[in-house]
């Protein structure tokens, strides 16, 4: 996964914040998704304010560096598990890139 | 980092689940309803207004709640149904929605397959159109909740057909329970409690089945019989009503659950978060442990 890449939220997932926990719950789902919810980690729930549509993955991680005290092979690694699990659950979309805009 | 499981370290007192009696209107008139007593013009003009049902949905959501149950009388026949019911939806909660299914059209299916559920539960009070319309006084209607079940299956939305056990109907509830297994997504559940209505009449219990009766329902079938044996143990845990749940009234009361309504406070006068944390604490219910009670012993059935 390049670090270049951008990522938007799909607006299908509404985040919610419940007794401290960042919960992300689809609101389109189909039958098989009805009994889910996905809790992201304090880290994850950083990195996913953070998924705007313009800020690159390697922007992302560089300011979630500054906030948390770890290393940045650590943190990319988790950034690309999140990303990783996150396109899966199809909670974001990559932004196509023309002439150097996210669109 | 991202975890699909339900929430499960949630401090003691959280408002998680709310039912949420939107209405007590209906097109149907139950004979063993409870809210039906208030289906009535006068009752009907003092419901939340929409704007408050929005500000009310707007608070318990903010302060965390994320599993709400939308229930009446029938909550589609509030005409401004969709308009809270698809805030719900965007707001991100979990939306249980009871409703007797009579008023779902093609176009209302089409509304609910766009803003799916978490859940619909179709009261199903009869397998024969004469025991149904027995039951709900509504000609007509048996057809009308078919055609429902067919509009939500076809959409492929979340769907539980639920009979409540009385005397019309107790020849027809293996019946229905075999018909529901042979429809493969759709889960079925049996109520056996009959409530006095809301006026305190006691009406619909000329309805309700004697213990006998119900024992032997349970005999013929063995996943209600396990149930009812399992409901025999005896619990001594203390009622979470008014720590995880609460329950809203049609006037915006928060009440601690839909059976206990024997106090409650005004969500148009005061704010969910004092409502929830500082009077629902002291509200009684008889099956709360001792210590957490101390103003009366209530003579009210539960939840």
């Amino acid at each position: 996964m390049p670090g270049s890449v951008i990522y938007t939220k799909n607006p299908d997932f509404v985040q919610r914040h419940v007794a401290g926990e960042c919960i992300l719950v689809p609101i389109r789902r189909n039958l098989v998704e009805a009994n889910s919810i996905y809790v992201l980690n304090e880290t994850g729930a950083a990195l996913w304010s953070l998924l705007d549509g313009i800020r690159s993955v390697t922007s992302i991680e560089e300011k979630i560096g500054q906030e948390y005290d770890v290393t940045a092979e650590q943190l990319h690694r988790d950034a690309e598990t999140l990303l990783t699990d996150l396109l899966s659950i199809r909670a974001i979309q990559e932004v196509s890139i023309h002439d150097g805009s996210a669109t | 980092m991202v975890q699909r499981r339900k929430l499960d370290h949630l401090p003691d007192r959280f408002p998680l689940a709310c039912q949420w009696e939107v209405t007590c209107r209906c097109n149907l008139h139950c004979v063993m309803c409870y809210t039906d007593c208030f289906n009535e013009p006068e009752r009907i003009r003092q419901e939340l207004p929409t704007v408050d049902l929005l500000r009310i949905m707007d608070d318990i959501a903010e302060a965390g709640c994320l599993e709400l149950c939308l229930t009446g009388g029938e909550p589609l026949a509030r005409p401004d149904f969709f308009q809270f019911y698809e805030r719900a939806i965007n707001l991100g909660f979990l939306v249980t929605l009871f409703t007797n299914g009579t008023l779902i059209t093609e176009s209302i299916a089409d509304r609910l397959a766009a803003h799916p559920p978490h859940r619909i539960e179709i009261s199903m009070h009869g397998l024969t159109e004469t025991t149904f319309e027995q039951v709900t006084l509504g000609r007509g209607s048996f057809h009308r909740c078919q055609q429902a079940i067919a509009l939500l299956l076809e959409r492929s939305l979340p769907l539980t057909l639920k009979s409540t056990a009385m005397t019309l109907n107790q020849h027809e509830l293996l019946p229905i329970k075999r018909y529901v297994e042979t429809i493969g997504s759709v889960r079925y559940k049996l109520g056996e409690e009959i409530r006095p209505a809301l006026d305190g009449s006691g009406a619909p219990f000329q309805f309700a089945l004697q213990p006998e009766a119900l024992n032997e329902l349970h005999r013929q079938d063995a996943q209600l019989w396990n149930e009812a044996c399992h409901r025999r143990r005896p619990d001594t845990s203390p009622c979470r009503s008014g720590m995880r749940r609460f329950h809203i009234d049609a006037y915006g009361v928060l009440q601690l659950c839909s059976g206990n309504r024997a106090q409650g406070y005004d969500l148009l006068k005061g704010s969910f978060q004092e409502g929830f944390y500082d009077y629902l604490p002291s509200f009684g219910c008889r099956w709360k442990d001792a210590a957490t009670t101390s103003l009366f012993p209530p003579s009210v059935t539960h939840a």
